[in-house]
């Protein structure tokens, strides 16, 4: 709640919670892993370059890692951020709000990506990091393959870094679907924010599914539970279907933001308007659907069966009409325009170019027969970096763009071009060649004697590459001291509502309340607001800084850091705890709750706007909207631990497996937990009526029951290990059963802390004339009931 | 299932080089289907990008420009284009979706036949299983005899392949017979080879450790004769006997 | 909102619903293991409906909650089935 320092104070950038600044840190930040992932890059060219003298510069090892970094780090630390950088900057502005609706989750989930990145470097350094490749296989991805302590910290890096997107995630679907100015339809946003908004839909429910799966792999590497383990109930395949029904959405995810910036980019510089703009919308959200209906395609050559095979093929074929019909509608909307050739233009027109080449050569992918010899080559390799690379060249194009209205100051026009024009060749040479070579596997740095010239182009295509960023590094740098300043809208013909504020836009963004009643951006004043007024008034107290956020992410690298090296292996099984990491887990752990409990403590306002455009949400609360799309992935979060459970079992044997426990302690938790809805039912009625009495007994029984929950749960466990001998790590039925029903008790502790919060909240006062939190504790509480409806067969029943 | 395959043999066999089994190898199905998405691809990729760049010519801001700005200004709510582009749009789709699908059918079937193998009688054919370890192969033989390194068959026989894997997940595959398959532990993938006399080359395509790149094993596509007479002499129990001496 | 009475009456469908479940399992005289299994899972859906609907007051949101919800539940049916399926030998 503290004052927020100046811009040139480093405070400002520790404690800030303005989406611009945000946007800012997350600029700077992803451009450098953009230069870390960059120089694992060149690494990978120089090995492929072939003997320098005496041997190759990596060992085979090391070049495994870098390969895997590499991956990594521009996958989830580079483009995504990047893309997010902007969505951070430019959605709020571009609909007409004052920041997102979480400003302070927004800090925190800023730091949590910074933090987990520091986690990933610090994973080089302790043995060496992940070597399994980005797609982690399993099980490769297990310690008794991949045995470092770093390997498990990168894997704890990713998981960090997923807390921090998910959070972010309901941060951005809030706000879009809450605070959209008045006036200003779904329908009429700007391209870039739809865009923005269909990623942020399909990372809800993809990036859910990958925290489950870090939260797997992270027990298996680190409590020896045998998930990906147990090979022969089809552990590998399980990581693979995991894996990519995330990995496919994730695909998107990373490219719609950069056609969000081609549809602005190619407007703002024809003169045009996009080209039949509700059908590309159409394409847009049936893409994001489909989505998540193709993974199996990065499995064709897998064991599974030609049904499934075909089925999949067709989707995937159906997925690249929609794009057919983007490609076309960027292109038609050129023609009768008075295009300008500036940087921007070049790098979405570039762009644009990739995007053509990486989708005629998918087109290639998804016919099965060809993709059967195409899988694990560098057809494959060439194929996606022209679409991802092809989608982070529009980000670049965005930069300029964008840079102007961040900084206030303009670049120099012709050093732009020209520094476009090394990228893209040396983009062509890198990748161009990767077609010509293709036989060649992936991640194999020793190769047919042929290949040699070829590799050779693309390694000089690379530098060329890299120099190019240099250039634009300086470009940026000498821009931000002596480039020309610029007004609200240094382009011609830009139509978003981020070009009617100042360069850089004050820290409230708009003086007056935006409106777009009248089919354009007009103010509405606040002695004119009418009605409002006495709510507008009551926004002029939003706080812009906390600590809490940077202090919460130091502690989870802490912790997690400690995690990393906890159990100590023996090529395959746990030999005992490492009391250093034990010392370092506990030091983390403790600075974590402490500093979680700082950030709930702090009084920080943000207040949601009165008027404001809410389809289809209205109506809500924005917190309440903020814990359903919670719920809605922690769905995800346990359906994938669930998937994973019925998957193992089919491939055993469904009927061979008996449930491992007695029934009778599920049948008891059924009805607690059912009798601990019922009580968090009564709190919300009594804290209604203004009952402090009433609420805090109804909370006290859920707190009562819920401990009782926990306390069966205990008798059971401890039958387990010490009666009958067993643990996670005796087969894998026991890994997916005390797993699957722990992550749930988990969620049982977590809403017991939340209770007794709330008990004490309401000893002081709260909640009598505003019951909400006790509402969507109530609505979290029954989400936990209603997992256990269906835990309790699945592993006491059936 | 077995219905479709006879469909597709009809289909592929009038253009079967290996004409006197009337069956072709993967890889003249590969070249064949390679030969057809690269012919269209590489038509359609040199239209649109030319399309692209004529327009993005033509249309360029000049003195005596062609084109005109559409008026707008800061902060106006989005309308949709009103012209006959968005005609030209579906045209172009429905253009595209048709050259597409026609594409993947006409791989679909190909994809049938190489699925099913090619249909010999029972006799004519001898099975391969292999285990894909860090970091090599082993070749286990019908008569149990197993061979690390090097994979011996007759030449142009159908070979039927079945491929594990005994720790982590690898991938089997001969580019020059673009034949691939993969090492998946706990399952069993199959595919088939034919191929003339020769060695090949046999790599791993999928990242499995740290000596991935020296994953490699030999493939010795033998005369028939030559083949038998190294078949007759791996009797297993005499190997045991060997190591035993 | 609805009144205490309404909740509690839920409750009770739900205790019931629960006692149901497990009765599936000990009647196996009754109940083959697929029979049980499917009425099992029947019962778990309608528990769900209930506590979805009265007690987390779907009933009283935007219709859209609903389809939120039902989206993540939809997918997470289509990981597990699709998934499933794709690991047994087809339908031919």
């Amino acid at each position: 709640m503290s004052e927020l320092p100046p811009k040139s104070s480093v405070k400002r950038w520790l404690v800030t919670t303005n989406h611009k600044d945000i946007g800012i840190l997350y600029t700077v930040t992803a451009l450098f892993f953009l230069v870390f992932g960059g120089i694992l890059a060149l690494l990978i060219r120089a090995q492929l370059w072939g003997d320098l003298g005496d041997g190759r510069l990596m060992s085979g090892l090391a070049y495994n890692e870098a390969v895997t970094a590499h991956g990594l780090v521009m996958v989830f630390w580079f483009l995504s951020p990047f893309a997010f950088a902007f969505a951070n900057y430019l959605v709020p502005l571009q609909i007409g709000a004052d920041d997102l609706a979480f400003p302070r989750l927004n800090a925190l989930s800023f730091w949590l990506y910074a933090f987990s990145g520091v986690l990933l470097g610090i994973s080089f350094f302790q043995g060496g990091t992940l070597d399994a490749g980005w797609t982690i296989y399993a099980p490769l991805n297990l310690p008794a393959y991949t045995p470092s302590i770093g390997s498990t910290t990168a894997i704890l890096a990713l998981f960090m870094f997923v807390v921090g997107v998910t959070a972010s995630t309901m941060n951005f679907l809030v706000t879009i679907h809450h605070s959209r100015a008045e006036g200003m339809g779904l329908m009429d946003m700007p391209l870039f924010t739809w865009s923005i908004l269909l990623t942020v839909w399909m990372m809800l429910f993809a990036f859910a599914t990958l925290l489950a799966v870090g939260l797997i792999l992270a027990s298996d590497r680190i409590f020896g539970s045998l998930f990906f383990d147990a090979t022969t109930e089809g552990g590998s395949l399980l990581w693979g279907h995991l894996f990519w029904f995330f990995g496919h959405p994730e695909v998107y995810i990373v490219f719609f933001p950069a056609l969000g910036v081609m549809f602005e980019v190619f407007q703002s510089f024809s003169g045009r308007r996009i080209v039949g703009r509700k059908w590309v919308i159409a394409a847009l959200i049936l893409i994001a659907v489909q989505s998540f209906l193709v993974w199996m395609h990065h499995m064709f050559l897998t064991t599974i069966n030609l049904e499934i095979k075909t089925l999949m093929m067709a989707l995937t074929i159906g997925i690249s009409l929609p794009f057919d019909l983007i490609v076309f509608a960027l292109i038609y909307t050129l023609i009768k325009g008075r295009i300008r050739y500036t940087t921007p233009f070049l790098y979405s027109f570039g762009a644009l170019f990739f995007i053509v080449v990486g989708g005629i050569t998918g087109v290639f992918l998804g016919a099965i027969v060809l993709d059967y010899e195409f899988r694990g080559t560098y057809w494959v390799v060439a194929h996606f970096h022209y679409i991802m690379f092809g989608g982070a060249t529009a980000l670049f194009g965005g930069l300029y763009y964008w840079f102007p209205k961040m900084t206030g100051r303009m670049y120099n026009e012709l050093w732009g071009k020209l520094q476009f024009a090394v990228f893209f060749v040396g983009f062509n040479l890198v990748y161009f060649s990767m077609f010509a070579a293709w036989e060649t596997p992936r991640r194999v740095f020793e190769y047919v004697e042929a290949m040699t010239p070829i590799h050779r182009v693309g390694t000089v295509g690379a530098f060329i590459l890299a120099f190019s960023f240099l250039m634009m590094f300086y470009i940026f740098a000498h821009a931000l001291r002596h480039g020309e300043k610029v007004g609200d809208n240094p382009w011609d013909y830009t139509r978003t509502t981020e070009w009617a504020v100042p360069s850089p836009p004050p820290l409230e963004n708009w003086e007056g309340r935006p409106s777009f009643e009248g089919g354009s951006l007009n103010f509405v004043s606040k002695a004119t607001d009418g009605g409002h007024a006495s709510a507008h008034d009551h926004e002029g107290h939003a706080d812009h800084a906390s600590i809490w956020p940077f202090a919460i992410s130091v502690s989870m690298l802490v912790l997690l850091l400690g995690l990393s090296g906890l159990t100590v292996w023996n090529g395959r099984e746990i030999t005992g705890v490492s009391t250093g990491y034990a010392a370092v887990t506990a030091i983390g752990t403790v600075a974590f709750l402490g500093s979680m409990l700082q950030f709930g403590r702090e009084g920080f306002s943000a207040p949601q706007p009165a008027v404001a455009e809410r389809w289809p949400f209205e109506g809500m609360d924005k917190n309440k909207l903020g814990t359903w799309f919670f719920i809605a992935s922690d769905i995800m979060v346990f359906g994938a631990f669930i998937t994973a459970a019925i998957f193992i079992r089919f491939e055993a044997g469904w009927t061979t497996w008996q449930p491992v426990t007695d029934s009778i302690y599920g049948l008891v938790n059924t009805f607690i937990l059912l009798t601990s809805s019922f009580a968090v039912v009564l709190a919300l009625v009594y804290a209604r009526r203004g009952s402090k009495k009433g609420t805090m007994a109804a909370i006290g029984a859920t707190m009562f029951l819920g401990l009782s929950f926990m306390a069966v749960k205990a008798v059971e466990w401890h039958e387990k290990f010490f009666i009958d001998g067993v643990s996670w790590a005796t087969n894998v039925q026991y890994t997916t059963y005390f797993m699957t029903t722990g992550l749930h008790a988990l969620h049982v502790l977590l809403g017991l802390m939340i209770a007794a919060w709330l008990i004490f909240r309401t000893k002081e006062g709260a909640y009598m004339d505003d019951d909400r939190p006790i509402e969507l504790f109530g609505i979290y509480w029954h989400f936990v009931d209603i997992v256990w409806v269906f835990l309790f067969p699945l592993f006491y029943l059936f | 299932m077995h219905r479709t395959t006879e469909t597709v043999n009809a289909v592929f066999q009038p253009m079967a080089h290996a004409g006197q089994e009337g069956w072709q190898a993967q890889a003249e199905v590969f070249w064949e289907v390679f030969s057809v998405f690269a012919a269209v691809g590489i038509l359609v990729g040199v239209v649109v990008v030319a399309y692209m760049m004529y327009n993005v010519y033509k249309y360029r801001d000049s003195e005596d420009a062609s084109g005109e700005v559409e008026s707008v200004e800061v902060g106006e709510l989005p309308r949709d284009a009103m012209s006959k582009k968005s005609k030209k749009l579906f045209v172009s789709l429905a253009l595209s979706a048709v050259i597409v699908i026609v594409l993947v059918v006409y791989a679909y079937t190909a994809l049938l036949y190489v699925e099913a193998g090619p249909e010999v009688e029972e006799d004519a054919e001898m099975h391969v299983h292999v285990e894909g370890y860090q970091f090599g192969w082993d070749f286990e033989y019908e008569n149990g005899h197993v061979e690390a390194g090097t994979m011996r068959i007759p030449e142009n026989t159908v070979v039927r392949v079945t491929v594990t894997s005994r720790d982590v997940w690898h991938n089997f595959g001969i580019s020059e017979l673009r034949v691939k398959a993969d090492s998946i532990p706990g399952q069993t993938a199959e595919t088939w080879i034919s191929a003339e006399e020769g060695e090949y080359l046999i790599e791993c395509f999928e990242l499995c450790g740290d000596a991935h790149s020296q994953m490699v094993a030999t493939l010795d596509v033998m005369e028939e004769d030559e083949f038998e007479e190294w078949y007759e002499g791996t009797n297993p129990e005499d190997e045991t006997e060997e190591a035993e001496g | 909102m609805a009144s205490v009475k309404k909740y509690a009456a839920i409750y009770v469908v739900l205790l019931v619903l629960a006692a149901g479940k497990f009765v599936f399992f000990e009647l196996d005289q009754v109940f083959g293991y697929w029979d049980a299994f499917t009425g099992v899972m029947a019962l778990a859906v309608a528990k769900t409906a209930l506590i979805m609907w009265y007690y987390q007051h779907l009933n009283e949101e935007p219709r859209s909650i609903t389809y939120l919800v039902l989206g993540s539940y939809f997918l997470v049916l289509l990981l597990a089935a699709a998934a499933t399926f794709s690991i047994t030998s087809g339908v031919y």
